[in-house]
């Protein structure tokens, strides 16, 4: 860590700090190495919590920091900062080259032809922070949301809200001339419940989130989630443990897109091909998944949690079509992934702050609708589960995955039966995909937090009603 | 120093700086009293592919969290890693905002204890080493572990870490905890695949205080064994079985559970106990569990919480009866006991284990005294590692159902699962408790013997 005390902190991220930056990455590039990054991030985030009628947590939090990469080859350094002095900058500069075995030659400038002219996506956003509620309107509306829960059911034993307002600004430099700014937004509220009666308990939540939206908070439907929260919550409350065994099932739309984004999604991220851990690694234009299926992974839908005016290294987002008819014709890339494996850089180079190199990461991920209804999909099922709310999932490094089920029903001769509880699904990528045979027609999309490599990063999961063929059903 | 100074970066932790600017501006702005908790780290690590490096990370990171009360006593807290003047007076003004709508019915105070004397004194000075030491060291481990068996074809995952890291918690009060720790690690996670078989995945991990005692062999052995014991495999049927806990498996499942132990979340209404759980008697009689935070192997051991307190070793369960819980400051005071050294640092604190020792009690026969996890004929489960604990766990209804990695042991014969869950409930896992092996094995979460509980549901796909 240095302890210089530059007059000069790089904090004010926009043209005026042009040449500053490039002095930096003329130095890096006078080392010898491929390409020199620069990230630089501002946050300005705060939390709330709302716990029966009561507010009982306000947290703000401020951050700044840099992180820089060096490429050499295929393999690359990366040092991270929150010392944002041209100093600490300078220090971070030199540790990252060294791990490659460069050093700066200061008499060697001739590698470095300077950076475009800012590309700014921030340039309209500036005032998003003021637009956003203040703390008393965020209060009131979580209050009003712990209220509305109440009045919904009044043996609710705990009733929780929260808001989060996360907002960054960013900009990146790196020596081939990409020099980019952007400010993000992003807003999640969660309601999570537990019901108890008779010595059952039940447990149910919900969240929502969007990007670029300062309204969000304000446009929440209280009533509407209450609603629908306090549903799911007496569904389950009596519900017996689900049977254990292999059978067909219906996952509902929004956040059933888990199912794709951890049994799928991950596996076409360059990041796993760079592993080798891929199972479809050699699979482009070759059938990987049932004809019924076709997918995308884009970061442009409108304020949808996943979505990106550039990437974390400065590139545009695309609309990535990942399946067509269950062919795969793309994976998800970024620039490391792009230099080791050769794919295309796809606008997804994604961390979650300043101290994550990028990598690439999915954005809003879905599948897209069929055309079946939702009914028709259940009525194709004699005994089977209906997983009407999905909780989290994972990946392991050779493709098998597993998802919770939160809310999820038998199916017994083409109708919608008992609630249970309990189901875990497990199985294996490669043996899921061609199982999805059914696709209906009502896609939605639902927000989400997913970790990997880089960190935890925003993402939109969504499908529609889908019907899998067979899967394995952890219970008892 | 003057509040005018020209101070533009503070850089490093400095308690007294930080002391001397915070009474400033908590001056200025009518605050009663502040505390603050503080880290600073630095940490290199490295990550290689087929014999070269992957990529090499290096990082420096400063965080303070600010806690204030205002002229109507109520708290305010806010967090920061920018460490120059202007970011701390950001800070406070931000906490200062924060305490207007601080809790009235439940407001933390200082510790009663952040004036204490430590029970040890952490202040480790870390060996650094260059980058390319690392390197080689994890180059070298790669090919060790892919030359261990011949179907070992990749280690996708793995990296080696050096890092040090300070903390300090100071108080308006006079309070002033510092202490710096050293810590090194690494973790292997090696794919195998045989042909016409699925690709096969295993994993261990190891941390150590130096570097150089990094126990970077036995890291590579566990990891290759058991790869090559996962490499032959079946699927299983679904029904119930003996299981028998590894011990890194029966401490993600307790750990997954503490909000059993944990006052908050007793209050909060969060957790499978309540108010009135101390004194009952939930596990078989031979079962002991307690945190020790200070345990001579627990690596990533703090001698202080974020509310300065002392890290004392606390007993959770004794003889199967819930003996105790783990407290911040609100949490003990609600309680009328004292702090327990668990707390985080926040206008509500949260509350966590710190290492969970799991042991037996001698006093009491074992159901099954004969059960062995390497001799006995009996057929059963044993679990290596839990997954999907994020989700699958509902630890206020005491539920889990979680994939594992594990084989079906019979007549000593081990085979590894193929792809399987085990789902139960936590009290009756306690209550069905047959046999807890005399040996203590520490692990990188804690320490814990074997654990055989009976009647326990697998779904398998046989």
């Amino acid at each position: 860590m240095t302890n210089q005390k530059d007059k000069h902190l790089f904090h004010i991220f926009d043209e005026t700090i042009k040449s500053q930056i490039e002095e930096l990455l003329a130095l890096g590039k006078s080392s010898g190495a491929d390409l020199v990054e620069i990230f630089l991030e501002k946050t300005d985030n705060i939390s709330l919590l709302s716990e029966q009628s009561c507010i009982s947590n306000v947290s703000p939090s401020f951050g700044i920091g840099a992180g820089i990469r060096v490429f050499l080859g295929k393999k690359d350094g990366f040092v991270s900062t929150n010392d944002l002095s041209k100093g600490g900058l300078l220090f971070a500069l030199t540790q990252a080259l060294r791990m490659l075995g460069l050093e700066i030659d200061s008499l060697n400038k001739d590698y470095f032809e300077g950076l475009s002219n800012l590309k700014d996506f921030g340039l309209n956003k500036d005032s998003w922070l003021n637009e956003c509620p203040d703390l008393n309107e965020s209060k009131s509306k979580l209050i009003n949301a712990t209220d509305a829960l109440s009045r919904e059911n009044k043996n609710l034993q705990v009733r929780r809200a929260s808001y989060s307002r996360n907002w960054q600004e960013v900009l990146v430099a790196a020596t081939d001339g990409v020099f980019a700014r952007d400010i993000r937004l992003h807003q999640t509220v969660g309601i999570n419940v537990i019901a108890e009666q008779d010595k059952n308990r039940s447990t149910s939540a919900r969240r929502y989130g969007s990007s670029g939206n300062p309204n969000d908070l304000r446009d929440w439907d209280i009533e509407k989630s209450s609603f629908e929260l306090n549903q799911s919550a007496q569904n389950m409350l009596y519900a017996k443990h689900v049977e254990a065994g292999q059978m067909p099932v219906v996952l509902a739309n929004k956040f059933g897109g888990v199912i794709f984004h951890e049994a799928c999604g991950h596996l076409l991220e360059t990041t796993q091909l760079e592993r080798g851990t891929s199972p479809f690694h050699d699979k482009v234009n070759q059938k990987i998944a049932h004809s019924s299926v076709s997918a995308v992974d884009e970061g442009i839908s409108n304020y949808a949690f996943g979505s990106l005016s550039m990437d974390d290294e400065g590139m545009e987002p695309q609309n990535t079509l990942l399946i067509k008819e269950g062919i795969l014709k793309k994976f998800l890339s970024d620039r490391a992934g792009s230099l080791r494996t050769g794919h295309a850089r796809t606008g997804s180079g994604r961390r979650q702050n300043f101290s994550f190199a990028a990598a690439s990461r999915m954005r809003n991920t879905y599948i897209k609708q069929g055309q079946y209804t939702p009914e028709q999909l259940i009525e194709s099922i004699d005994n089977g589960l209906y997983c009407k709310s999905m909780g989290g999932g994972s990946v392991g490094p050779t493709g098998q995955f597993n998802f919770s089920v939160e809310e999820g029903y038998l199916i017994k001769n083409g109708k919608l039966d008992k609630p249970v509880k309990g189901a875990t699904l497990i199985g294996e990528a490669k043996e899921i995909l061609p199982r999805i045979s059914m696709c209906a027609d009502d896609l939605d999309l639902a927000a989400g937090f997913c970790g990997s490599v880089s960190g935890s990063v925003n993402v939109t999961v969504g499908q529609p009603h889908i019907k899998v063929d067979s899967i394995t059903v952890g219970g008892r | 120093m003057k509040n005018n100074s020209s101070i533009e970066n503070i850089g490093e932790l400095n308690p007294a700086l930080l002391i001397e600017l915070l009474t400033i501006y908590s001056q200025e702005s009518n605050i009663l009293k502040w505390d603050m908790g503080a880290s600073s780290s630095q940490d290199i690590s490295v990550q290689v592919q087929n014999g070269n490096a992957k990529q090499l990370k290096g990082s420096q990171r400063n965080n303070i969290t600010l806690r204030v009360w205002n002229s109507k006593n109520k708290v305010g807290i806010t967090s920061t890693s920018d460490l120059t003047n202007l970011g701390i007076k950001k800070a406070v003004k931000g906490a200062l905002e924060a305490s207007e709508f601080g809790n009235e019915n439940e407001s933390p105070e200082f510790s009663t204890l952040a004036k204490d004397p430590l029970s040890k004194s952490i202040s480790m000075d870390s060996k650094s080493h260059d980058i390319d030491y690392l390197l080689n060291i994890l180059k070298d481990a790669e090919r060790k572990l892919i030359d261990s068996h011949e179907s070992i074809d990749s280690v996708p995952y793995n990296g080696l870490s050096e890092s040090s890291m300070e903390r300090l918690y100071i108080n308006s009060d006079g309070a002033n905890r510092y202490m710096k720790l050293a810590q090194s690690s690494i973790y292997l996670y090696a794919k195998a695949e045989e042909e016409n078989k699925k690709p096969r995945s295993a994993g261990s991990i190891r941390l150590s205080n130096d570097l150089d005692k990094l126990d970077i062999n036995s890291c590579i052995n566990e990891t290759s064994s058991k790869l090559i014991s996962h490499l032959k495999y079946q699927p299983i049927k679904t029904n119930k079985y003996l299981v028998c806990f590894k011990p890194d498996a029966f401490l993600q499942l307790i750990a997954a559970f503490s909000s059993m132990f944990n006052a908050r979340s007793i209050i909060d209404g969060l957790s499978l106990m309540n108010e009135n759980s101390i004194g009952k008697k939930i596990a078989v009689s031979n079962l002991n569990i307690s945190d020790e935070g200070l345990h001579p192997r627990n690596v990533g051991a703090f001698n202080f919480d974020g509310e300065g307190t002392p890290t004392q070793n606390i007993e959770l369960i004794k003889s199967g009866v819930l003996t105790n819980l783990l407290h911040s400051e609100a949490t003990a005071r609600k309680f009328g006991v004292k702090p327990t050294g668990h707390a985080g640092l926040g206008a509500k604190v949260s509350v966590s284990p710190d290492w969970l020792v799991v042991s037996k009690n001698n006093d009491f026969e074992d159901k099954e005294s004969d059960l062995n996890v390497s001799s006995t004929d009996k057929e059963f489960i044993l679990i290596d590692e839990l997954s999907a604990l994020h989700s699958g766990v509902k630890a206020s209804q005491g539920s889990f159902s979680l994939p594992f990695d594990g084989w079906i042991v019979n007549n000593g014969k081990k085979i590894s699962i193929e792809a399987a869950t085990i789902a139960g409930d936590i009290l009756k896992v306690f209550n069905n408790i047959v046999k807890i092996e005399a040996e203590q094995i520490a692990t990188h979460q804690g320490i814990s013997p074997h654990v055989w509980v009976d009647e326990i549901s697998i779904t398998g796909e046989a």
